[in-house]
């Protein structure tokens, strides 16, 4: 801090010589209580704990990464998260499967709504507890009807079913024709060769259009920093999956992608107790997906009059 | 050097300490306020219990005779001929509403199988001649690993959906080449005496930032 220093006895006529040492203290006083009070304006910035460091601000876009620079990426997310978590974590930076495109197909007459796939999601995939993000919402509904309009998703009856109802889960339909990809201002979120719909956390800016442009409501925002208990930390990790999140960016179902896209089913599937999930290959013709949609009543693409065309099917038995 | 002619010097020079004095107290006293947080800052969120574990589990509905003894467990149940005695078929006695009369020894059975309950006699799939195997109505003998044959034998497309898995759990994975899958058995999940999927509590619903807005209630008919 090296102001000029300016002469003590100037030259009377030169600017600035009227100022007086008592208007040098009251303007030095305004400006010292201005600065104050500007400092003491940003102190709320203190309780960001969340700082970006130097390297993933100067990360490159996802695209763009050479593999040895994923490496070093990847090697900064597993520090990061054993500096937070105290666990080492296995992440990986997986890349679609050739010949696949994945096909969820979810059948309504088996599902009872008991909400297990909404926990064994946030337990795959390391959502916030609190505040409570979760990519699955179970939508319960009369018979006779599929208005969205009457469904209700806060139920709690001591027992599922309940007479009279049927339970839709809905979660990220995975389009052919993602509203939330067109508007990404920054090519944050992109859909991959196999169907799944991606967000890089890293390049996030957290402008939420994605959010308003889903019809499924399916994306979810951190408005702040997720609380992951440690005990609960899934370590299994893929790079545009279920690694940690920041606050002020966007997350939605990935299909599992540190499970699917090696070969296993989501997590949501294995823990259904009723098998009401199906999930696999479609371009794979002895796939149960495929077996669904060529035999079953496929009734629906939810709003398939939007021409999302989701690849996320609703079916019944008989 | 006027630069405001209109303006009067000696008045201006009146007004000045005052405003820059009262600028300096408001802002310290704003400078006090943000750093004793007189606002306070945002309150900390209330905790959300974390979900019972018992929500995350994987396990199936009940345990097949197969797993059983994958797992080496007590096969007492199924040892029949520690109370049955062999080649003495045992007697079914039906109640007036050719209702089963369930022996005390079997309380644990009970009996809804079919609409109305009418596949109500024990030997329609167990063999009444060798109690310790299966026996479907075509006459084929089917062992108690493989009952999936035995329901198969009357729930012709129910048992197809299962064999290309639509019907049923599977687990491990989609991709049979990178890894081994495991396709649940019927009995995994229904019980074959009472076959209807059993209820259970609901894991907890998602908890609102507002409390939800009372929707009138709509009265689903009752199916």
């Amino acid at each position: 801090m090296s102001l000029p220093e300016a002469p003590l006895n100037r030259d009377p006529s030169a600017p600035g010589a009227d100022m007086s040492r008592r208007s040098f203290l009251r303007t030095s006083a305004v400006l010292a209580s201005g600065l104050a009070a500007l400092a003491a304006s940003l102190s709320p910035l203190r309780d960001l704990d969340d700082y970006t460091s130097l390297d993933r601000f100067m990360q490159k876009y996802y695209k763009e990464l050479t593999p040895q620079e994923m490496d070093r990426v990847l090697k900064r997310i597993a520090n990061d998260v054993e500096r937070e978590y105290g666990v080492r974590p296995h992440v990986r930076d997986l890349k679609p499967m050739d010949g696949v495109e994945f096909v969820y197909a979810l059948n309504l007459t088996r599902c009872i709504g008991c909400r297990k796939c909404v926990h064994a999601c946030v337990q795959e995939n390391n959502q916030s507890r609190t505040p409570e993000i979760q990519y699955i919402r179970v939508l319960r509904m009369p018979h006779g009807s599929l208005d969205i309009e009457k469904a209700e998703h806060n139920y709690a009856p001591e027992s599922v079913p309940e007479k009279g109802y049927f339970y839709m889960p809905v979660q990220c339909q995975q389009c052919k024709n993602p509203p939330c990809v067109k508007v990404c201002p920054v090519h944050a979120t992109w859909q991959e060769t196999d169907g799944i719909t991606v967000v890089d956390y890293d390049w996030c800016i957290g402008c939420r259009y994605c959010e308003a442009a889903c019809p499924y409501w399916a994306r979810r925002f951190n408005f702040t920093k997720p609380s992951i208990p440690k005990e609960r930390l899934n370590p299994d990790m893929a790079y545009l999956g279920n690694r940690p999140r920041r606050q002020g960016v966007m997350e939605k179902c990935h299909f599992c992608i540190q499970r699917t896209r090696v070969g296993r089913y989501p997590a949501c599937l294995e823990v259904c107790p009723a098998g009401a999930r199906k999930f696999g290959n479609i371009l794979d013709p002895n796939s149960e997906v495929s077996y669904i949609l060529r035999t079953k009543r496929v009734f629906i693409q939810l709003k398939e009059e939007l021409g999302t065309s989701p690849r996320f099917f609703y079916y019944f038995d008989v | 050097m006027d630069i405001h002619p209109s303006a009067d010097p000696q008045k201006t020079h009146r007004w000045t300490p005052l405003i820059l004095r009262s600028l300096v107290v408001l802002f310290c006293g704003l400078a006090g306020a943000f750093l004793l947080n007189l606002w306070g800052r945002t309150a900390p969120l209330k905790l959300i219990p974390l979900v019972d574990r018992s929500f995350l589990d994987t396990a199936t509905v009940r345990r097949s005779y197969a797993d059983l003894v994958a797992a080496k467990d007590d096969l007492s149940d199924f040892d029949c001929y520690a109370c049955h005695e062999r080649k003495k078929p045992p007697v079914l006695r039906y109640d007036a509403n050719h209702k089963l009369i369930v022996p005390q020894e079997h309380s644990d059975i009970v009996m809804g199988h079919g609409e109305q309950g009418r596949n109500n006699n024990c030997f329609n799939c167990h063999d009444e001649t060798n109690l310790e195997q299966l026996l479907a109505r075509d006459g084929r003998v089917v062992k108690f690993q493989d009952s999936p044959q035995l329901c198969g034998s009357c729930h012709g497309p129910t048992f197809e959906d299962w064999e290309a898995g639509a019907h049923g759990r599977i687990s491990g994975y989609w991709d049979r080449k990178l890894g081994a899958f495991k396709r649940q058995a019927c009995v995994n999940c229904h019980n074959p005496h009472s076959p209807k999927f059993p209820s259970r509590k609901p894991a907890p619903g998602p908890h609102l930032l507002r409390p939800p807005i009372a929707v009138p209630t709509e009265t689903a008919d009752a199916n």
